[in-house]
């Protein structure tokens, strides 16, 4: 952490975080399972993330990594409200624009424009405030006339053009990405680092999950890694990525030399 | 649930915007789109004109008026509460990728239900105009018609409580889907739609239990709310059974009272039980 970001206030701060899911035995949902309610069944519980501590400071990227079943995408669906915490503390200052799944929150027969003014509500922001910002938002996702179309023509590519161009024009405070930076074609991918990029200059926070680690060490200016739902180290990126893969390295050699 | 309302609230664009969607949904795909919210009600209200003019005319004239009172609103309750059964299932997909307050999805298409119950009412009123203009000698407006609005925010509480309620467990025991349409057919059965509420009141097993039965169905909030609307948009009927012609008579007003204090504990109940579950619904297995 450098001396500038000491004195400011955390844009995101979370104090021992726990996740605990249950597992439950039975089938989905039937009314079987409400009828014998009183019924022992074996419920598993399973705690994702075992008390975390950090804390995000405006105008930084902090990136997490760490194995599949880590913890990372919980972490980042407890911070865009998706999942209430089972215990600890989240603090999250300012709005949240959330890239889990780019263009999750689209409806196949609604066009892309009416997709514009339902997403951009969802993220916070006013029909006002969204119609102002469609000639934008268009021009960034290079749809084009496509825009009046129902998305269900739109292939995955032009999806994750225009689910990006919404969440970056919600004026944000907070970015939650979630491995969905790689859209598009090159030159798309490289106008969406550029806006990611003055996104933070403007002091924007960015927390992002990637298991693509030359993304990680090019763009984070911290990093996170996760294991097992705990924070093994937290530090300049190049430091824990090192670490990280060492790891990982040995844990392979563990993994070979062990006898059939 | 203070907080629960405060949040709400700031989401309220949000809210209209869902409504927005679900009604432009509805009819994205039909060549006659919006119309069809108008030409359902003024379908229906020729054919039950038709049917209870010549094929089962029971003596009262224009009865097919009555019948619309009564089955318009009926007809908010259940699609809403159909509607809302699917509302929050349909969308876990979404609401695993960002938050908003979870009651807007049942909420959203309880009111898009709402204007098309808006709708019906034009084309009651618009029915009401043409029974005037073809026998002007009878006004079948009624000046109790202002209760109307009243009326309808009892069915609107009704409809939210249990639209609430039906989402939250249809999302986790998808039984209830299908325990809800049983109870939609079978309530439109025993609720004062087809027939009215003298009718039960004449009826020879009431008769014998002293008028025990009349009050007891009429503690059901749709059957009061039915006899309610009836009796505040259109003129008393005597009703003939056998030879016998009886004189209407009106439901006392302490049904109603009955069936807006359920409605709004329906509601609240409704709205604690949907706070308590929303949470989970992401975690659903």
């Amino acid at each position: 952490m450098t001396e500038a970001t000491t004195n400011r206030t955390p844009t995101i701060s979370v104090r021992n975080l726990r996740k605990k899911f249950r597992v439950s035995n039975a089938a989905i949902g039937g009314l079987k399972t409400l009828l014998l309610w009183w019924k022992k069944r074996s419920v598993r519980e399973f705690e994702v993330l075992k008390g975390l501590d950090f804390d995000c400071y405006p105008g930084e990227c902090v990136s997490v990594i760490g194995r599949n079943g880590a913890g990372k995408s919980t972490l980042l669906a407890i911070l865009a409200r998706v999942y209430r915490q089972t215990s600890g503390e989240v603090k999250v200052n300012g709005r949240i624009a959330p890239l889990l799944e780019l263009g999750a929150g689209f409806h196949p027969d609604l066009t892309g424009m009416e997709n514009i003014i339902f997403n951009g509500v969802v993220l916070g922001l006013s029909r006002k405030q969204i119609r102002e910002r469609i000639p934008q938002i268009i021009e960034f996702s290079e749809l084009g006339d496509s825009i009046n179309s129902p998305v269900r023509s739109y292939s995955s590519g032009m999806l994750a053009r225009l689910g990006f161009a919404v969440a970056i024009h919600v004026d944000a405070d907070i970015l939650l990405v979630d491995e969905v930076l790689s859209v598009g074609d090159y030159a798309f991918e490289q106008k969406c680092y550029d806006r990611v990029d003055r996104f933070r200059k403007e002091g924007g926070t960015i927390l992002m999950v990637s298991h693509n680690l030359q993304a990680v060490e090019r763009f984070s200016d911290r990093c996170v890694w996760l294991k097992d739902g705990q924070m093994v180290m937290s530090g300049l990126p190049d430091e824990v990525l090192a670490a990280y893969l060492s790891d990982q390295a040995s844990a392979q050699a563990e993994e070979t030399s062990k006898p059939d | 649930m203070k907080e629960e309302l405060r949040e709400l609230w700031r989401y309220r664009e949000l809210l209209f915007t869902i409504v927005e969607r679900d009604l432009r949904i509805r009819y994205k795909n039909s060549a006659l789109g919006f119309l069809w919210s108008l030409i359902i009600p003024i379908v229906t209200t020729g054919v039950l004109t038709f049917v209870y003019g010549y094929l089962a005319n029971n003596g009262v004239s224009n009865f097919s008026a009555y019948v619309m009172a009564a089955y318009l609103p009926y007809l908010f309750f259940q699609q809403s509460i159909l509607d809302s059964a699917q509302s929050v299932l349909s969308q876990v997909p979404l609401i695993k990728k960002i938050y908003f307050p979870r009651e807007l999805l049942p909420l959203g298409i309880i009111i898009a239900n709402f204007i098309h119950l808006l709708l019906g009412w034009l084309v009651f009123f618009a029915f009401l105009g043409f029974i005037y203009i073809r026998n002007p000698q009878v006004n079948p407006f009624q000046f109790s018609t202002i209760q109307l609005p009243l009326l309808m925010l009892i069915s609107l509480f009704l409809s939210t409580g249990l639209g609430l309620i039906v989402s939250a467990l249809n999302t986790f025991y998808e039984d209830v889907k299908y325990l809800t349409g049983v109870a939609m057919y079978l309530l439109f059965f025993l609720s004062p739609i087809t027939y009215t509420s003298e009718t039960v009141a004449y009826s020879a097993i009431n008769q014998r239990t002293n008028g025990v039965l009349f009050s007891l169905y009429h503690l059901n909030p749709i059957a009061a709310l039915s006899t309610g609307y009836r009796q505040a948009l259109l003129a008393p009927v005597s009703i003939t059974i056998g030879n016998t012609t009886h004189p209407p008579i009106g439901m006392k007003p302490m049904y109603l009272y009955i069936a807006a204090a359920v409605s709004v504990v329906v509601l609240i109940g409704g709205y604690a039980l949907f706070n308590r579950m929303k949470w989970r619904f992401v975690e659903r297995p």
